[in-house]
């Protein structure tokens, strides 16, 4: 474990390294991120001089539900996202990766996290704010199980988002192109922006039950604002445990299949 | 000149057909982000129990949204022509400058290529939604509001060409020019009313964002489309627009000439 940890602290290294070697860029980025966080924070409170409440949800508890979406997409995005959904069916293709599986190290470690986004990890800090800011907003009234229950269910949500990419950078083990299917689900994955109360009938069902966004940042946000029942919470669970069992079978799959093709 | 033009506007066209499957799910995508946003107004509708918000009926706003990301996605957002700075940047440029075309004209041409490609894609796309929809949207068939809206989304073509091209030409000075497209395209996507009307937005900010030409991009000819601005004000808008066209224009052929100036390409 202590190699592991080791390993991803150079990766880190060598990642911020590799990004700052255009300074500018770095920090025009990173600004770039902020000012998008920003602006998608006015759009909201925009729609809010309009209504008090979206479905049950007040602007306070929308703010939260905002803050948490982006601090699980930031660390996807910081760890395993561009890796997995753009950068393994780059490798597969070009066949370059062979050499990360000759690695003593597990292939999936290498596959997941070879590049650290050190740009998305400086922007991270200002969503940071906006979580503090939205749990004052909301008086920070909530027990401390229902804090360890917010944690639980944002691990439990990146866990979820692993297995899904991971099964679909996995398809290009077949297809050696899949970046179309990852640009899908990254668009439906904003789904999770807002409270699921804007759907009606099928698709409220279809967000919760078939493919269950919900469980990205409503389900941490209910958790902590007490209005998650335990049966959701105990389903949240077995949802991702299910999926995270049938993702890395089926990435075993794959690089069995992994013919190692390259020009 | 015009047979050489068709030509590159023909292959450039051809190029991006290419790859299809990939296309077609990246489509989706945009199709499904814009319908996501359909779906929240719907909501926000409902919960204020009102017919009208911020001077939109409810098919005013879904219209918006649906033509505004139209516009957007695949108008605006899909051709940022990145070309232009890698040429410059990877010594392409050398080759380029020497053919009997100014590389400057290749890229405008590839620029409305990818736009026309995107454009009909997308198009089609919408039409798939429109019968779903159809019910909830307004269409236009006044035929003067109809030539003026075609006018105004030309004009929002070309300020968009200009605008990031004059960051790509920045290529010259500076190694990478993504974190100033990036920056500007989110800025765009707010400041030009993709995302919502502007009248949505506090007075303030609506003073800045008419302060900038993004409003021309989607704002403008939506409102023309929705029949929320008369006739009279449309011919002013379009005079404004044509200003900052040429003020843009001028700034890239600056960047340009200076840039040629001091471009070195080593060969390898």
């Amino acid at each position: 474990m202590g190699r592991y940890a080791r390993l991803f602290t150079l990766l880190c290294k060598l990642s911020l390294m590799r990004q700052m070697a255009y300074r500018p860029h770095f920090f025009l980025m990173v600004f770039g991120k902020v000012i998008r966080m920003v602006l998608l924070l006015l759009f909201f409170q925009a729609v809010f001089l309009k209504v008090d409440r979206l479905g049950q949800w007040t602007f306070d508890q929308v703010l939260l539900l905002f803050a948490t979406f982006h601090l699980v997409d930031y660390i996807m995005s910081i760890t395993f996202q561009r890796n997995l959904s753009y950068g393994l069916p780059a490798l597969i293709q070009s066949g370059n990766l062979d050499s990360r599986i000759i690695l003593p190290i597990h292939p999936l470690f290498m596959a997941s996290l070879e590049n650290i986004d050190m740009m998305d990890f400086i922007s991270f800090i200002p969503c940071l704010g906006l979580l503090i800011y939205a749990l004052h907003r909301l008086g920070f009234a909530f027990t401390w199980l229902q804090a360890v229950m917010y944690g639980l269910l944002i691990a439990n949500a990146l866990v979820f988002l692993f297995a899904v990419v991971l099964i679909i950078a996995t398809i290009s083990f077949w297809t050696t192109r899949s970046t179309g299917l990852a640009r899908v689900f990254d668009d439906l994955t904003r789904v999770g922006r807002y409270p699921l109360d804007i759907f009606e009938g099928f698709w409220k069902f279809f967000f919760i039950y078939v493919l269950p966004l919900a469980l990205i940042s409503q389900m941490p946000s209910q958790a902590l604002l007490g209005a998650l029942s335990s049966g959701f919470l105990f389903y949240a669970l077995a949802c991702s445990v299910l999926l995270a069992v049938i993702a890395v079978r089926f990435w075993r799959t794959g690089l069995k299949n992994y013919s190692s093709t390259s020009s | 000149m015009m047979r050489k033009a068709l030509s590159i506007f023909r292959l450039a066209f051809m190029e991006r057909s290419a790859y299809r499957v990939n296309f077609i799910l990246e489509i989706s995508g945009g199709i499904l982000s814009i319908l996501i946003v359909v779906f929240l107004w719907l909501a926000v509708y409902r919960s204020s129990g009102r017919a009208e918000l911020g001077g939109y009926s409810l098919a005013e706003m879904i219209t918006y949204l649906l033509g505004g990301g139209l516009i957007n996605s695949f108008l605006l957002t899909t051709a940022e022509n990145p070309e232009t700075s890698q040429a410059i940047q990877d010594g392409a440029l050398s080759n380029m400058l020497i053919q009997p075309i100014t590389p400057y004209w290749v890229w405008l041409l590839r620029d409305l290529a990818a736009k026309a490609f995107f454009g009909t894609i997308g198009l089609a796309g919408y039409a798939i939604v429109s019968l779903f929809l159809s019910e909830r949207l307004i269409f236009l068939f006044d035929p003067l509001r109809l030539i003026l809206f075609g006018v105004a989304l030309a004009a929002a073509v070309v300020l968009q060409f200009l605008t990031f091209e004059s960051l790509n030409l920045l290529a010259f000075w500076v190694e990478n020019t993504y974190g100033f497209r990036f920056t500007l395209r989110v800025i765009m996507e707010v400041a030009g009313g993709a995302i919502i009307p502007l009248s949505f937005f506090p007075g303030q900010l609506q003073t800045v964002f008419a302060l900038l030409p993004f409003p021309y991009l989607v704002y403008f000819p939506m409102r023309i489309y929705l029949n929320k601005i008369e006739f009279a004000e449309i011919l002013p808008e379009l005079v404004r627009a044509a200003a900052w066209m040429a003020g843009l224009t001028g700034l890239n052929v600056i960047l340009w000439k200076r840039g040629l100036r001091r471009y070195t390409s080593m060969g390898d």
